[in-house]
């Protein structure tokens, strides 16, 4: 039952150390081949966990491997064990199914880069760090793989090093992530101080027992990890400037899967949560809050990437709100769905850019339908399913979250409610702005410029992944259908029990505003097009949405700023007269001194003999006085 | 015990001592600083022959001795400085031989 999840979990451990181990031995090409045989290696490793999970009676759908005792502190005990049950399969799926088939689109996108073994190292270290994460069976190793996972998307984000902007990108996303990680680790030091012990059964059996202080503490500790590793504000900042690593590591990192790890940690740690509601009420407000504020700044964006990175964070926020209110399976469904059309979003960006020569201006693009026909079918799958259109998958996972959140009855469901079908009207109004400025329209410079080499839309390897996922992304969601058939949510319910359940009355009627609303999206946003000009019409809210609501200049003025200020009165009231000026005093006393006393040298034999003899007169004197 | 008073003898060395201190702290030839020092010597010699001669003690003999045995040693090197500092024609005075003023 558990060979699978162990092979899963070390087949791209093993890649990432050959790939290093082997170095400059082995062609460019091996290591890709390495990386990405690894990686779906994992995937058949999954698949074997899934299978027989699925075939089990289920009663016994949870399985805790130990492979040895990591540390013993007195009773305290950390076990090397992962955990296999339904949650943690589904992920295990997402992530090397999902993984393998973006590295292997990374062999066409990386192709004769100079560095191209240190990239799939980098990336199979990464994905070993994801299973590592969702496979633990303790909150210690959960902890590893989420420092890890930090650590490759630090190390991937600054990938092309020869960019400030990349070095600068991949520092903030390390030093945000590790605010989080701060929480969390202080979340499992509460923990161990309450219960004894971080394997999850034992501490969500001990729950109850705990006070409610210490409950809420914890869940808000785990919660800044969520918030931080999964870029929801406040700590969001980072992600879009994430966006100057590949973007594969985009499609893969900071869409797929890591940035989805808060989710994952949401649901799995529900039963602290459900301990804790005030936290999870706020787990869900901050996710209806990140998916309205990404919402409208991905409508001002220029760049490909960040509007697709914008549209990640606010797909999370959806996320956060389904775990947030309880809707357990609908999150993890979303989730699924989620890395399936994002990462197809971002492959064809990825597309395009490759096509484009590395040009990632959305204003440079325009009427590359065209060029690109098989490429653009794929985005517009991925934009369909963003927006929640019906069939696609999209439209099953999203709309199911809201209409979570209305059924809860209370005030704060609606607010959420609310917050949910605006975010779906700006989903439709972003996503249609990006697709008509790339795809239609006449053919600008730039795209003409390119379309003489126009045979191929890519190499092999990576136009294969894009089909895989533009049908994934197209009958992914087809696991749920209200009413009719819920394996997906059955599965993951016996995890992690959902709180609230939408009616199937309730899901249809809110997936009916939803669509309605995301048209109205699409059809404003298409107006706007064919009038050239843009959604955003006020210069004022131009500007306030250009500057990503002041987030990096509030940041910049309450941490940076004053930190940097206290550094340099530091320097100036601490370190130049007090710290150096009196290393400088002491060498310059000495050496005064020195020159002082030198002259008693003066090189005089009789002198020096004088002295002695005076010397021994005044020892003598001082031994009779003595005595 | 014949001869006369230790004391006596402790007055002639000191005498010797206070010639040789002051042979040394006065005069600049190198040559005569040496001798002075080897009057000083002596009068420590003299001295230790003394008190071994009073304590019936044979010890202050031989160390005597070996003081002489340095001495030989002593004089041989400032002898052999002072040939070779005529032999490069350097002044043979004490007072000039300043090169170590701090």
């Amino acid at each position: 039952m558990t060979i699978g999840p162990w092979i899963c979990l070390l087949a791209p451990l093993a890649g990432a150390i050959a790939i290093t181990v082997a170095g400059t031995r082995i062609s460019r090409s091996t290591a890709a081949w390495i990386s990405v045989l690894t990686t779906f290696l994992a995937f058949g490793g999954a698949l074997v966990a899934f299978i027989a999970l699925w075939s089990a009676d289920p009663s016994d759908r949870e399985h805790v491997s130990t492979a040895y005792t990591w540390l013993t502190a007195g009773d305290f005990e950390v076990k090397m064990q992962i955990l296999l049950d339904t949650l943690s399969s589904t992920m295990m799926l997402v992530v090397s199914g999902v993984g393998g088939l973006i590295v292997w689109y990374s062999m066409g996108y990386m192709h004769g880069d100079e560095e191209e073994r240190r990239y799939f190292a980098y990336m199979s270290l990464f994905v070993f760090s994801m299973l590592m994460l969702v496979e633990a069976g303790n909150f210690l190793l959960m902890l590893v793989g989420w420092g890890l996972v930090g650590l490759a998307s630090y190390l991937l984000i600054g990938f092309w090093h020869h960019k400030p902007e990349a070095i600068a990108a991949a520092k903030k996303a390390f030093v945000m992530n590790a605010i989080g990680d701060a929480t969390f680790a202080l979340g499992c030091v509460l923990l161990i101080a309450a219960t004894g012990t971080l394997e999850f059964g034992s501490v969500f059996d001990q729950v109850g027992s705990m006070s409610t202080t210490t409950v809420n503490l914890v869940a808000l500790g785990l919660l800044g990890g969520a918030v931080a590793k999964s870029a929801q504000i406040p700590l969001h900042t980072w992600l879009p400037d994430a966006m100057e690593g590949p973007t594969p590591v985009s499609a893969l990192i900071h869409a797929a899967t890591m940035v989805t790890a808060g989710v994952y940690l949401l649901v799995r740690a529900s039963p602290i949560f459900e301990a804790a509601p005030d936290v999870q009420h706020l787990a869900a407000i901050i996710g209806a809050i990140t998916l309205l504020v990404a919402g409208v700044v991905a409508l001002v964006q220029w760049d490909i990437k960040r509007v697709i990175a914008y549209s990640t964070m606010s797909q999370i926020g959806y996320m956060f709100l389904g775990a947030g209110v309880g809707a357990y399976g609908y999150a993890i469904f979303h989730l699924m769905t989620h890395a399936f059309f994002k990462a197809l979003l971002f492959m064809t960006a990825g597309l395009v850019i490759h096509h484009l020569d590395g040009e990632q201006d959305i204003r440079k693009m325009g009427g590359l339908r065209s060029l690109m026909p098989r490429t653009h079918i794929a985005f517009a799958v991925g934009a369909l399913a963003l927006m929640g259109i019906p069939i696609f998958s999209g439209f099953w996972s999203k709309d199911g979250i809201v209409a979570a959140a209305g059924s809860s009855n209370d005030t704060l469901g609606w607010v959420l409610y609310v917050a949910g079908l605006v975010g779906a009207l700006l989903t439709g109004l972003y996503t249609t702005r990006l697709y008509f400025a790339v795809w239609r329209g006449e053919p600008s410079d730039l795209v003409k410029a390119h379309a003489h080499e126009g045979a191929g839309e890519g190499p092999r390897s990576m136009t294969i992944p894009v089909g895989v996922l533009t049908v994934l992304a197209t009958i992914g969601g087809l696991v749920v259908i209200p009413g009719v058939w819920e394996p997906f949510l059955k599965w993951i319910d016996a995890t992690a029990e959902p709180l609230v359940q939408a009616t199937v009355a309730e899901d249809y009627i809110t997936s009916a505003i939803a669509v309605a609303l995301a048209l109205i999206g699409f059809f404003v946003a298409r107006y706007a097009f064919a009038a050239g000009r843009q959604v955003v019409r006020r210069p004022a809210i131009w500007q306030v949405l250009e500057h990503k609501l002041y987030f990096d200049e509030l940041y910049d003025a309450l941490f940076y700023r004053p930190a940097a200020a206290l550094s340099v009165a530091l320097r100036r009231k601490v370190e130049e007269p007090i710290v150096e000026r009196s290393l400088d005093e002491i060498g310059a006393g000495t050496i005064q001194a020195g020159g002082e006393v030198g002259r008693v040298q003066s090189g005089l034999l009789r002198a020096y003999a004088v002295a002695v003899a005076f010397a021994v007169c005044v020892l003598v004197v001082v031994f009779v006085a003595v005595r | 015990m014949d001869g006369p008073d230790v004391g006596w003898y402790l007055i002639v060395a000191a005498i010797l001592f206070g010639t040789g201190a002051l042979g040394v702290m006065l005069r600049r030839s190198p040559l005569i600083v040496l001798l002075s020092l080897e009057i000083m010597l002596n009068a420590a010699n003299l001295t230790l022959i003394a008190f071994a001669r009073q304590q019936g003690n044979l010890d202050g003999q031989i160390f005597a001795l070996t003081v002489m045995a340095v001495a030989a040693a002593e004089v041989a090197i400032g002898l052999g400085l002072i040939v070779a500092m005529a032999r490069r024609r350097v002044p043979l005075d004490v007072d000039q031989a300043s090169a170590l003023r701090g």
